[in-house]
Protein backbone atom coordinates (compact mmCIF):
# COMPACT_ATOMS: atom_id res chain seq x y z
CA UNK A 1 0.00 0.00 0.00
CA UNK A 2 1.53 2.95 -0.51
CA UNK A 3 2.08 5.60 1.55
CA UNK A 4 -0.42 8.33 0.07
CA UNK A 5 0.09 10.44 3.27
CA UNK A 6 3.64 11.36 1.54
CA UNK A 7 1.65 13.47 -0.83
CA UNK A 8 0.54 16.57 1.06
CA UNK A 9 4.34 17.27 2.63
CA UNK A 10 5.86 16.18 -0.13
CA UNK A 11 3.72 18.85 -2.11
CA UNK A 12 3.77 21.33 -0.01
CA UNK A 13 7.64 21.55 -0.04
CA UNK A 14 7.60 21.20 -4.02
CA UNK A 15 5.10 24.47 -4.05
CA UNK A 16 7.88 26.07 -1.30
CA UNK A 17 10.42 25.39 -4.44
CA UNK A 18 8.65 26.48 -6.77
CA UNK A 19 8.14 29.67 -5.29
CA UNK A 20 11.40 30.54 -4.25
CA UNK A 21 12.63 31.84 -7.41
CA UNK A 22 10.63 35.16 -8.93
CA UNK A 23 12.10 35.39 -12.06
CA UNK A 24 11.03 31.66 -12.99
CA UNK A 25 7.61 31.79 -12.31
CA UNK A 26 7.77 35.45 -14.23
CA UNK A 27 8.58 33.26 -17.36
CA UNK A 28 6.19 30.54 -16.37
CA UNK A 29 3.32 32.84 -17.08
CA UNK A 30 4.89 34.05 -19.86
CA UNK A 31 5.19 30.59 -21.70
CA UNK A 32 2.07 29.83 -20.02
CA UNK A 33 0.77 31.27 -23.10
CA UNK A 34 2.60 29.59 -25.69
CA UNK A 35 -0.39 28.20 -26.50
CA UNK A 36 -2.52 31.73 -27.65
CA UNK A 37 0.29 32.07 -30.53
CA UNK A 38 -0.97 28.68 -32.14
CA UNK A 39 -4.88 30.60 -31.64
CA UNK A 40 -3.68 33.64 -33.11
CA UNK A 41 -2.51 31.82 -35.95
CA UNK A 42 -5.79 30.65 -36.35
CA UNK A 43 -7.68 33.91 -35.96
CA UNK A 44 -5.64 35.78 -38.82
CA UNK A 45 -6.95 32.33 -41.11
CA UNK A 46 -10.55 32.95 -39.90
CA UNK A 47 -10.14 36.48 -40.72
CA UNK A 48 -9.07 35.86 -44.02
CA UNK A 49 -10.42 33.16 -45.87
CA UNK A 50 -13.12 32.67 -43.29
CA UNK A 51 -13.89 30.20 -40.53
CA UNK A 52 -12.43 26.75 -41.87
CA UNK A 53 -14.95 23.70 -40.97
CA UNK A 54 -17.28 26.09 -39.92
CA UNK A 55 -15.12 26.91 -36.74
CA UNK A 56 -15.52 30.86 -35.85
CA UNK A 57 -12.72 33.20 -33.88
CA UNK A 58 -15.14 32.49 -31.03
CA UNK A 59 -14.28 28.49 -31.02
CA UNK A 60 -10.66 29.04 -31.60
CA UNK A 61 -10.43 31.23 -28.52
CA UNK A 62 -12.63 28.74 -26.27
CA UNK A 63 -10.64 25.89 -27.91
CA UNK A 64 -6.73 27.14 -27.19
CA UNK A 65 -7.61 29.02 -23.71
CA UNK A 66 -8.47 25.89 -22.30
CA UNK A 67 -5.77 24.17 -24.18
CA UNK A 68 -3.64 26.46 -22.39
CA UNK A 69 -4.10 25.07 -18.74
CA UNK A 70 -4.27 21.22 -19.97
CA UNK A 71 -1.19 21.78 -22.03
CA UNK A 72 0.20 23.02 -18.54
CA UNK A 73 -1.33 19.86 -16.84
CA UNK A 74 1.11 17.79 -18.33
CA UNK A 75 3.45 15.88 -16.31
CA UNK A 76 6.38 15.58 -19.09
CA UNK A 77 8.49 17.72 -16.61
CA UNK A 78 9.01 14.42 -15.05
CA UNK A 79 11.01 13.09 -17.33
CA UNK A 80 13.76 15.93 -16.78
CA UNK A 81 13.89 15.05 -13.01
CA UNK A 82 13.66 11.77 -13.67
CA UNK A 83 16.85 12.05 -16.21
CA UNK A 84 18.80 14.69 -14.36
CA UNK A 85 18.72 12.28 -11.06
CA UNK A 86 19.54 8.71 -12.43
CA UNK A 87 22.47 10.82 -14.36
CA UNK A 88 24.16 12.34 -10.90
CA UNK A 89 23.46 9.50 -8.84
CA UNK A 90 20.23 11.93 -6.55
CA UNK A 91 17.93 8.98 -7.39
CA UNK A 92 19.93 7.27 -4.21
CA UNK A 93 18.27 9.82 -2.25
CA UNK A 94 14.58 9.07 -3.18
CA UNK A 95 15.52 5.28 -3.40
CA UNK A 96 16.36 5.30 0.23
CA UNK A 97 12.85 6.64 1.25
CA UNK A 98 10.49 4.22 2.70
CA UNK A 99 8.17 6.22 -0.78
CA UNK A 100 8.11 4.68 -4.41
CA UNK A 101 10.18 7.51 -6.58
CA UNK A 102 6.75 7.71 -8.97
CA UNK A 103 5.36 9.40 -5.74
CA UNK A 104 8.21 11.61 -5.06
CA UNK A 105 8.45 12.68 -8.35
CA UNK A 106 4.13 13.14 -8.87
CA UNK A 107 4.26 14.95 -5.75
CA UNK A 108 7.03 17.83 -6.98
CA UNK A 109 5.03 17.98 -10.36
CA UNK A 110 2.04 18.55 -8.76
CA UNK A 111 3.47 21.12 -6.52
CA UNK A 112 5.22 22.82 -9.48
CA UNK A 113 1.62 22.32 -11.69
CA UNK A 114 -0.56 24.34 -8.32
CA UNK A 115 1.82 27.05 -8.32
CA UNK A 116 1.89 27.65 -12.30
CA UNK A 117 -1.56 27.84 -12.67
CA UNK A 118 -2.43 29.67 -9.77
CA UNK A 119 -0.15 32.40 -11.48
CA UNK A 120 -1.72 31.16 -15.15
CA UNK A 121 -5.41 30.80 -14.22
CA UNK A 122 -6.22 34.58 -13.07
CA UNK A 123 -4.76 35.38 -16.18
CA UNK A 124 -6.82 33.05 -18.33
CA UNK A 125 -10.13 34.09 -16.42
CA UNK A 126 -9.59 37.64 -17.19
CA UNK A 127 -9.39 36.24 -20.49
CA UNK A 128 -12.46 35.05 -20.52
CA UNK A 129 -14.08 37.91 -18.89
CA UNK A 130 -12.65 40.79 -20.71
CA UNK A 131 -12.55 39.01 -24.70
CA UNK A 132 -16.08 39.44 -25.58
CA UNK A 133 -18.22 36.26 -26.99
CA UNK A 134 -16.10 34.21 -24.82
CA UNK A 135 -17.36 31.64 -22.61
CA UNK A 136 -17.92 27.97 -21.86
CA UNK A 137 -22.00 26.75 -21.96
CA UNK A 138 -21.39 24.07 -19.53
CA UNK A 139 -24.11 22.83 -16.73
CA UNK A 140 -23.06 20.80 -13.62
CA UNK A 141 -23.05 17.51 -14.36
CA UNK A 142 -20.37 18.58 -17.58
CA UNK A 143 -18.34 20.49 -15.23
CA UNK A 144 -18.21 16.70 -13.82
CA UNK A 145 -17.10 15.13 -16.09
CA UNK A 146 -14.57 17.69 -17.49
CA UNK A 147 -13.03 17.79 -13.82
CA UNK A 148 -12.77 14.33 -14.63
CA UNK A 149 -11.50 14.46 -17.99
CA UNK A 150 -8.94 16.76 -16.64
CA UNK A 151 -7.79 14.33 -14.07
CA UNK A 152 -7.67 11.40 -16.49
CA UNK A 153 -5.57 13.90 -18.57
CA UNK A 154 -3.23 14.40 -15.79
CA UNK A 155 -2.32 11.10 -14.60
CA UNK A 156 -2.35 9.47 -18.18
CA UNK A 157 0.59 12.28 -19.19
CA UNK A 158 2.30 11.41 -15.68
CA UNK A 159 2.34 8.01 -16.20
CA UNK A 160 3.88 8.38 -19.92
CA UNK A 161 6.15 10.86 -18.92
CA UNK A 162 7.67 8.42 -16.47
CA UNK A 163 7.13 5.31 -17.99
CA UNK A 164 9.50 6.68 -21.28
CA UNK A 165 11.80 7.79 -18.38
CA UNK A 166 12.42 4.85 -16.72
CA UNK A 167 14.36 4.23 -19.94
CA UNK A 168 17.43 6.19 -18.38
CA UNK A 169 18.34 2.63 -17.09
CA UNK A 170 19.51 1.84 -20.14
CA UNK A 171 19.65 4.86 -22.50
CA UNK A 172 21.51 8.38 -21.59
CA UNK A 173 18.64 9.66 -24.41
CA UNK A 174 15.24 9.88 -21.98
CA UNK A 175 14.78 13.70 -22.81
CA UNK A 176 15.36 13.20 -26.54
CA UNK A 177 12.86 10.13 -26.76
CA UNK A 178 10.48 12.04 -25.03
CA UNK A 179 10.35 14.88 -27.11
CA UNK A 180 10.39 12.42 -30.13
CA UNK A 181 7.06 10.92 -28.14
CA UNK A 182 5.50 14.06 -27.49
CA UNK A 183 6.21 15.76 -31.04
CA UNK A 184 4.54 13.07 -32.76
CA UNK A 185 2.15 13.41 -30.35
CA UNK A 186 1.05 16.75 -30.71
CA UNK A 187 -0.11 16.19 -34.45
CA UNK A 188 -3.23 13.66 -32.73
CA UNK A 189 -3.30 15.45 -29.49
CA UNK A 190 -4.85 18.29 -30.49
CA UNK A 191 -2.22 20.36 -29.90
CA UNK A 192 -1.19 21.82 -33.40
CA UNK A 193 -4.35 21.86 -34.02
CA UNK A 194 -8.00 21.27 -33.33
CA UNK A 195 -8.70 17.52 -34.30
CA UNK A 196 -11.64 18.31 -36.07
CA UNK A 197 -9.51 20.34 -38.71
CA UNK A 198 -6.94 17.43 -38.86
CA UNK A 199 -7.14 15.08 -41.93
CA UNK A 200 -9.96 12.07 -41.43
CA UNK A 201 -7.52 9.60 -41.46
CA UNK A 202 -5.28 11.34 -38.73
CA UNK A 203 -8.54 12.15 -36.64
CA UNK A 204 -9.94 8.28 -36.76
CA UNK A 205 -6.48 7.41 -35.27
CA UNK A 206 -6.02 9.87 -32.80
CA UNK A 207 -9.24 8.40 -31.03
CA UNK A 208 -7.43 5.80 -30.77
CA UNK A 209 -3.76 7.10 -29.43
CA UNK A 210 -3.21 7.61 -26.04
CA UNK A 211 -2.34 11.66 -26.73
CA UNK A 212 -5.77 12.95 -27.38
CA UNK A 213 -6.75 11.81 -23.94
CA UNK A 214 -4.21 14.00 -22.44
CA UNK A 215 -5.21 17.34 -24.34
CA UNK A 216 -7.69 17.28 -26.79
CA UNK A 217 -10.55 15.23 -25.64
CA UNK A 218 -10.44 17.63 -21.94
CA UNK A 219 -10.86 20.70 -24.44
CA UNK A 220 -13.73 18.55 -26.78
CA UNK A 221 -15.54 18.17 -23.83
CA UNK A 222 -15.55 21.24 -22.03
CA UNK A 223 -16.37 23.27 -25.70
CA UNK A 224 -19.18 20.86 -26.05
CA UNK A 225 -17.75 19.14 -29.47
CA UNK A 226 -18.79 15.14 -28.19
CA UNK A 227 -22.38 13.37 -27.83
CA UNK A 228 -22.89 10.90 -25.19
CA UNK A 229 -20.85 7.89 -27.26
CA UNK A 230 -18.10 9.97 -28.30
CA UNK A 231 -17.31 10.94 -24.53
CA UNK A 232 -17.65 7.53 -23.43
CA UNK A 233 -15.22 6.41 -26.07
CA UNK A 234 -12.99 9.01 -24.95
CA UNK A 235 -13.08 8.03 -21.31
CA UNK A 236 -12.50 4.50 -22.26
CA UNK A 237 -9.63 5.10 -24.07
CA UNK A 238 -8.16 7.29 -21.83
CA UNK A 239 -8.54 4.49 -18.90
CA UNK A 240 -7.25 1.70 -21.26
CA UNK A 241 -4.20 3.80 -22.21
CA UNK A 242 -3.57 4.81 -17.86
CA UNK A 243 -3.76 0.94 -17.18
CA UNK A 244 -1.76 0.31 -20.36
CA UNK A 245 0.49 2.86 -18.83
CA UNK A 246 0.64 1.54 -15.67
CA UNK A 247 1.49 -2.08 -16.52
CA UNK A 248 4.61 -0.80 -18.69
CA UNK A 249 5.70 1.48 -15.49
CA UNK A 250 5.81 -1.47 -13.19
CA UNK A 251 7.42 -3.73 -15.43
CA UNK A 252 10.13 -1.13 -16.94
CA UNK A 253 10.50 -0.28 -12.71
CA UNK A 254 11.04 -4.19 -12.11
CA UNK A 255 13.53 -4.28 -14.76
CA UNK A 256 14.95 -1.42 -14.80
CA UNK A 257 16.16 -0.93 -11.09
CA UNK A 258 18.18 -3.88 -11.27
CA UNK A 259 20.25 -1.83 -13.70
CA UNK A 260 20.99 1.41 -11.50
CA UNK A 261 24.17 2.02 -10.44
CA UNK A 262 24.28 4.97 -8.11
CA UNK A 263 26.80 7.05 -9.91
CA UNK A 264 28.47 9.56 -8.14
CA UNK A 265 28.88 8.46 -4.57
CA UNK B 1 22.37 -10.94 13.61
CA UNK B 2 21.37 -7.61 12.22
CA UNK B 3 23.37 -7.75 8.70
CA UNK B 4 24.14 -11.18 7.48
CA UNK B 5 26.07 -11.05 4.01
CA UNK B 6 27.32 -14.14 2.30
CA UNK B 7 29.33 -14.42 -0.77
CA UNK B 8 28.30 -10.43 -2.04
CA UNK B 9 29.58 -9.87 -5.42
CA UNK B 10 28.46 -6.90 -7.42
CA UNK B 11 29.84 -6.83 -10.97
CA UNK B 12 29.04 -3.62 -13.26
CA UNK B 13 29.58 -3.41 -16.53
CA UNK B 14 31.04 -0.40 -17.95
CA UNK B 15 31.42 1.40 -21.89
CA UNK B 16 35.00 1.96 -22.61
CA UNK B 17 36.97 4.50 -25.10
CA UNK B 18 39.88 5.68 -25.41
CA UNK B 19 40.77 9.53 -25.44
CA UNK B 20 40.83 11.76 -29.46
CA UNK B 21 39.09 12.17 -31.68
CA UNK B 22 39.64 9.06 -33.85
CA UNK B 23 38.83 6.93 -30.40
CA UNK B 24 35.24 8.65 -29.87
CA UNK B 25 34.41 7.91 -34.20
CA UNK B 26 35.54 4.34 -33.27
CA UNK B 27 33.11 4.13 -30.35
CA UNK B 28 30.03 5.19 -32.76
CA UNK B 29 30.61 1.85 -34.85
CA UNK B 30 31.85 -0.22 -32.56
CA UNK B 31 31.40 -0.05 -28.70
CA UNK B 32 33.53 -2.13 -26.44
CA UNK B 33 32.51 -2.64 -22.82
CA UNK B 34 34.64 -4.44 -19.32
CA UNK B 35 32.77 -6.16 -16.60
CA UNK B 36 33.87 -4.94 -13.28
CA UNK B 37 34.09 -6.91 -10.02
CA UNK B 38 33.39 -4.21 -7.67
CA UNK B 39 32.54 -6.77 -4.97
CA UNK B 40 33.46 -10.78 -4.91
CA UNK B 41 32.91 -13.00 -2.69
CA UNK B 42 32.28 -10.74 0.87
CA UNK B 43 30.74 -12.59 3.52
CA UNK B 44 30.56 -10.87 6.82
CA UNK B 45 27.73 -10.25 9.87
CA UNK B 46 27.17 -7.56 12.64
CA UNK B 47 25.58 -8.03 15.72
CA UNK B 48 23.59 -5.97 16.97
CA UNK B 49 24.91 -2.48 18.49
CA UNK B 50 28.25 -3.36 16.43
CA UNK B 51 30.20 -0.28 15.23
CA UNK B 52 32.03 -1.76 12.32
CA UNK B 53 34.52 0.63 10.09
CA UNK B 54 34.48 -0.27 6.94
CA UNK B 55 38.09 0.41 5.38
CA UNK B 56 40.02 0.40 2.01
CA UNK B 57 41.92 2.25 -0.77
CA UNK B 58 39.87 4.20 -3.22
CA UNK B 59 37.23 1.95 -5.41
CA UNK B 60 37.98 -0.91 -3.03
CA UNK B 61 34.24 -1.94 -3.37
CA UNK B 62 33.15 0.05 0.16
CA UNK B 63 30.76 2.05 -0.97
CA UNK B 64 29.09 -0.52 -3.17
CA UNK B 65 28.82 -3.22 -0.55
CA UNK B 66 27.09 -0.61 1.15
CA UNK B 67 24.49 0.43 -1.48
CA UNK B 68 23.99 -2.81 -1.65
CA UNK B 69 22.68 -3.43 2.19
CA UNK B 70 20.84 0.02 1.96
CA UNK B 71 19.05 -1.75 -0.85
CA UNK B 72 19.95 1.01 -3.80
CA UNK B 73 22.04 -1.88 -5.63
CA UNK B 74 20.82 -5.57 -6.75
CA UNK B 75 23.61 -8.16 -5.82
CA UNK B 76 24.97 -9.83 -8.88
CA UNK B 77 25.57 -12.80 -6.37
CA UNK B 78 25.36 -13.60 -3.12
CA UNK B 79 22.72 -13.02 -0.39
CA UNK B 80 22.27 -9.87 1.70
CA UNK B 81 19.61 -9.69 4.94
CA UNK B 82 19.07 -7.15 7.10
CA UNK B 83 17.13 -6.20 9.67
CA UNK B 84 15.56 -9.80 8.04
CA UNK B 85 14.79 -8.25 4.88
CA UNK B 86 16.60 -8.64 1.62
CA UNK B 87 17.62 -4.93 1.16
CA UNK B 88 16.88 -4.88 -2.78
CA UNK B 89 13.37 -5.32 -2.73
CA UNK B 90 13.36 -1.98 -0.61
CA UNK B 91 10.32 -2.74 0.88
CA UNK B 92 8.89 0.22 3.15
CA UNK B 93 9.11 -1.59 6.25
CA UNK B 94 13.06 -2.39 5.78
CA UNK B 95 13.66 1.05 4.65
CA UNK B 96 11.61 2.97 7.77
CA UNK B 97 14.57 1.13 9.57
CA UNK B 98 17.66 1.53 8.45
CA UNK B 99 19.41 5.31 6.91
CA UNK B 100 22.34 5.77 4.80
CA UNK B 101 24.14 9.09 4.97
CA UNK B 102 26.58 9.90 2.01
CA UNK B 103 29.11 12.44 2.51
CA UNK B 104 28.20 13.78 -1.23
CA UNK B 105 24.56 13.40 -1.46
CA UNK B 106 22.37 15.53 -0.72
CA UNK B 107 18.85 14.16 0.77
CA UNK B 108 17.03 17.78 2.56
CA UNK B 109 15.73 20.08 -0.53
CA UNK B 110 18.20 22.29 -1.97
CA UNK B 111 16.43 25.75 -1.37
CA UNK B 112 14.26 25.04 1.87
CA UNK B 113 15.17 25.25 4.98
CA UNK B 114 16.55 22.59 7.06
CA UNK B 115 13.09 22.47 9.17
CA UNK B 116 10.99 22.28 6.08
CA UNK B 117 12.78 19.22 4.96
CA UNK B 118 12.87 17.58 8.65
CA UNK B 119 8.77 18.25 8.31
CA UNK B 120 8.76 15.88 4.98
CA UNK B 121 10.63 13.41 6.55
CA UNK B 122 8.30 12.98 9.55
CA UNK B 123 5.37 12.23 7.22
CA UNK B 124 7.61 10.01 4.81
CA UNK B 125 8.49 7.77 7.67
CA UNK B 126 5.37 8.29 9.62
CA UNK B 127 7.07 9.67 12.77
CA UNK B 128 4.48 10.02 15.28
CA UNK B 129 4.03 14.00 15.52
CA UNK B 130 5.25 13.67 20.06
CA UNK B 131 8.10 11.32 18.98
CA UNK B 132 9.47 14.06 16.49
CA UNK B 133 9.12 16.53 18.73
CA UNK B 134 11.55 14.84 21.21
CA UNK B 135 13.64 13.51 18.50
CA UNK B 136 13.98 16.70 16.96
CA UNK B 137 14.72 18.19 20.32
CA UNK B 138 17.64 15.78 20.76
CA UNK B 139 19.13 16.18 17.28
CA UNK B 140 18.79 20.19 17.54
CA UNK B 141 20.54 19.79 21.11
CA UNK B 142 23.62 17.26 20.25
CA UNK B 143 24.30 18.82 16.66
CA UNK B 144 23.72 22.48 17.63
CA UNK B 145 21.15 22.90 15.24
CA UNK B 146 19.15 25.82 15.88
CA UNK B 147 21.22 28.77 14.54
CA UNK B 148 20.92 26.83 11.09
CA UNK B 149 16.87 25.61 11.05
CA UNK B 150 16.18 28.48 8.98
CA UNK B 151 18.66 29.00 6.64
CA UNK B 152 18.23 27.45 3.51
CA UNK B 153 19.95 24.66 2.60
CA UNK B 154 22.09 26.07 -0.23
CA UNK B 155 23.59 28.73 1.62
CA UNK B 156 24.72 26.28 4.59
CA UNK B 157 28.54 25.30 4.83
CA UNK B 158 29.50 21.53 4.38
CA UNK B 159 29.74 21.02 7.66
CA UNK B 160 26.40 22.46 8.48
CA UNK B 161 25.24 20.65 6.05
CA UNK B 162 26.01 17.10 6.68
CA UNK B 163 24.71 18.09 10.51
CA UNK B 164 21.53 18.59 9.10
CA UNK B 165 22.07 15.58 6.39
CA UNK B 166 22.77 13.46 9.78
CA UNK B 167 19.79 14.81 11.91
CA UNK B 168 17.40 14.15 8.90
CA UNK B 169 18.44 10.75 8.31
CA UNK B 170 17.76 10.20 11.82
CA UNK B 171 14.54 11.59 12.48
CA UNK B 172 13.20 8.35 12.25
CA UNK B 173 15.75 6.65 15.13
CA UNK B 174 16.90 4.38 11.89
CA UNK B 175 17.96 0.71 13.97
CA UNK B 176 20.68 0.26 11.00
CA UNK B 177 23.27 3.59 9.92
CA UNK B 178 25.13 3.19 6.66
CA UNK B 179 27.55 6.00 6.91
CA UNK B 180 29.59 6.33 3.85
CA UNK B 181 32.44 9.37 4.46
CA UNK B 182 30.47 11.42 7.26
CA UNK B 183 32.92 13.94 7.99
CA UNK B 184 34.28 13.99 3.97
CA UNK B 185 35.28 17.90 4.04
CA UNK B 186 34.51 18.80 7.66
CA UNK B 187 37.37 20.69 9.64
CA UNK B 188 38.43 18.77 12.60
CA UNK B 189 36.07 20.63 15.63
CA UNK B 190 33.34 19.19 13.04
CA UNK B 191 34.49 15.78 12.64
CA UNK B 192 34.81 15.49 16.80
CA UNK B 193 31.50 16.75 17.15
CA UNK B 194 29.88 14.43 14.56
CA UNK B 195 31.96 11.47 16.07
CA UNK B 196 31.11 12.14 19.65
CA UNK B 197 27.23 12.64 18.23
CA UNK B 198 27.70 9.19 16.53
CA UNK B 199 29.11 6.94 19.21
CA UNK B 200 26.22 9.23 21.51
CA UNK B 201 23.58 7.54 19.45
CA UNK B 202 24.85 4.32 19.32
CA UNK B 203 25.36 3.91 22.47
CA UNK B 204 21.59 5.48 23.53
CA UNK B 205 19.90 3.67 20.94
CA UNK B 206 21.34 0.77 20.90
CA UNK B 207 21.82 1.26 16.21
CA UNK B 208 24.56 -1.01 14.44
CA UNK B 209 26.38 1.32 12.20
CA UNK B 210 28.68 0.35 9.19
CA UNK B 211 31.23 3.24 8.93
CA UNK B 212 33.54 3.88 5.97
CA UNK B 213 36.04 6.67 6.40
CA UNK B 214 38.80 8.09 5.27
CA UNK B 215 39.87 9.23 8.25
CA UNK B 216 41.08 7.08 10.49
CA UNK B 217 40.20 9.27 13.18
CA UNK B 218 36.66 8.33 12.65
CA UNK B 219 37.34 4.51 12.71
CA UNK B 220 39.54 5.13 15.76
CA UNK B 221 36.92 6.62 17.34
CA UNK B 222 34.05 4.78 16.72
CA UNK B 223 34.45 1.46 15.45
CA UNK B 224 36.75 -1.52 17.49
CA UNK B 225 36.16 -3.85 14.64
CA UNK B 226 37.29 -2.87 11.38
CA UNK B 227 36.23 -4.54 7.62
CA UNK B 228 39.38 -4.19 5.33
CA UNK B 229 38.42 -4.39 1.58
CA UNK B 230 40.65 -4.40 -1.41
CA UNK B 231 40.12 -4.90 -5.10
CA UNK B 232 36.33 -6.03 -3.80
CA UNK B 233 37.79 -8.63 -1.79
CA UNK B 234 37.36 -8.94 2.03
CA UNK B 235 41.02 -8.70 3.37
CA UNK B 236 40.19 -8.65 7.20
CA UNK B 237 37.44 -8.98 9.81
CA UNK B 238 38.36 -8.36 13.50
CA UNK B 239 38.84 -6.11 16.00
CA UNK B 240 41.32 -2.92 15.38
CA UNK B 241 44.07 -4.37 18.18
CA UNK B 242 44.11 -7.48 15.91
CA UNK B 243 44.57 -5.51 12.49
CA UNK B 244 47.28 -3.38 14.26
CA UNK B 245 49.17 -6.85 16.04
CA UNK B 246 48.62 -8.70 12.74
CA UNK B 247 50.45 -5.97 10.49
CA UNK B 248 52.38 -3.83 12.87
CA UNK B 249 54.70 -6.56 14.18
CA UNK B 250 56.95 -3.51 15.51
CA UNK B 251 55.96 -0.81 17.92
CA UNK B 252 58.08 2.11 18.71
CA UNK B 253 59.74 3.46 21.92
CA UNK B 254 60.15 7.07 22.14
CA UNK B 255 62.62 8.28 25.03
CA UNK B 256 63.85 11.26 26.31
CA UNK B 257 67.06 11.06 27.33
CA UNK B 258 69.95 13.24 29.92
CA UNK B 259 72.46 13.68 27.49
CA UNK B 260 72.94 12.76 23.86
CA UNK B 261 74.24 9.79 22.88
CA UNK B 262 75.63 8.57 19.66
CA UNK B 263 73.78 7.16 16.93
CA UNK B 264 75.85 3.34 16.90
CA UNK B 265 74.77 3.04 21.03
CA UNK B 266 71.55 3.81 20.24
CA UNK B 267 71.51 1.10 17.50
CA UNK B 268 72.65 -1.75 20.03
CA UNK B 269 69.27 -1.37 21.47
CA UNK B 270 66.85 -1.57 18.23
CA UNK B 271 66.29 0.50 14.87
CA UNK B 272 67.01 4.10 15.16
CA UNK B 273 64.03 5.61 13.02
CA UNK B 274 64.69 9.20 14.58
CA UNK B 275 67.22 11.32 16.25
CA UNK B 276 66.33 14.77 17.54
CA UNK B 277 68.89 15.73 20.15
CA UNK B 278 68.08 13.41 22.86
CA UNK B 279 65.09 12.56 21.80
CA UNK B 280 64.95 9.34 20.31
CA UNK B 281 62.69 7.45 18.73
CA UNK B 282 63.74 3.52 18.23
CA UNK B 283 61.60 0.37 16.62
CA UNK B 284 61.62 -3.11 17.84
CA UNK B 285 59.72 -6.02 17.52
CA UNK B 286 55.97 -6.19 19.48
CA UNK B 287 57.45 -9.29 21.56
CA UNK B 288 60.39 -7.30 22.63
CA UNK B 289 59.13 -4.00 23.58
CA UNK B 290 59.10 -4.55 27.80
CA UNK B 291 62.43 -5.79 27.60
CA UNK B 292 64.00 -2.97 25.38
CA UNK B 293 62.30 -0.43 27.95
CA UNK B 294 63.69 -2.28 31.03
CA UNK B 295 67.27 -2.14 29.14
CA UNK B 296 67.23 1.62 28.39
CA UNK B 297 65.92 2.64 31.84
CA UNK B 298 69.10 0.71 33.00
CA UNK B 299 71.41 1.14 30.93
CA UNK B 300 70.60 5.21 29.88
CA UNK B 301 69.26 8.11 31.89
CA UNK B 302 66.39 8.37 30.83
CA UNK B 303 64.06 11.08 31.40
CA UNK B 304 60.77 9.56 29.88
CA UNK B 305 59.48 6.72 27.93
CA UNK B 306 56.91 6.09 25.94
CA UNK B 307 55.52 3.37 23.80
CA UNK B 308 52.85 3.64 20.29
CA UNK B 309 51.71 1.59 17.94
CA UNK B 310 52.55 2.78 14.33
CA UNK B 311 49.77 5.25 13.06
CA UNK B 312 46.93 3.58 11.41
CA UNK B 313 47.28 4.63 8.69
CA UNK B 314 50.56 2.71 8.67
CA UNK B 315 49.22 -0.16 9.05
CA UNK B 316 46.40 -0.12 6.79
CA UNK B 317 48.67 0.51 4.03
CA UNK B 318 50.78 -2.45 5.36
CA UNK B 319 47.50 -4.54 4.43
CA UNK B 320 46.87 -3.75 1.01
CA UNK B 321 50.66 -3.62 0.27
CA UNK B 322 50.32 -7.15 1.71
CA UNK B 323 47.29 -7.81 -0.20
Amino acid sequence: MPNLGAYPPLVRGSVQVALTYRGRMVLWVVTGFFPLLLMAVWLTVVAESGPPAGWTAGDFIAYYVAAAVLWHLSGQHVVWEWDADMRSGDLSSKLLRPVHPFHSYAAWDVGHRLVMLSLLLPALVAAVLLVPGLGYDVDAPRVLLVVLAVVLAYGLSLLMASTVALLGFWSTQTTNVWMLWWGLGSFTSGWVAPLELMPGWLRDVSVVLPFRSTLGFPVELLTDRLDAGQTAVGFAVGLVWTALFAGLYLLGWRRGVRRYQAVAG
Amino acid sequence: MVIEVEGLAKHFRVHERGAGVRASLRAVVRRSYRDVRAVQDVTFSLAEGEVVGFLGPNGAGKTTTLKCLSGLLHPTAGSVRVLGHEPHRREAAYLSRIAMVMGQRNSLFWDLPALDAFEVHRTVYRVPSARYREVLAELVDLLELQPLLAKQVRVLSLGERMRCELAASLLHRPQVLFLDEPTLGLDVNAQAALRGFLRGYNERHGATVLLTSHYMGDVTALASRVLVIDAGTLRFDGDLTALVEAHAPNRRVRVSLRDVVPREVLARFGEVVEVDGAVVTLQVARAGTAALAARLLSELVVEDVSIEDPPIEDVIRAVFAGA
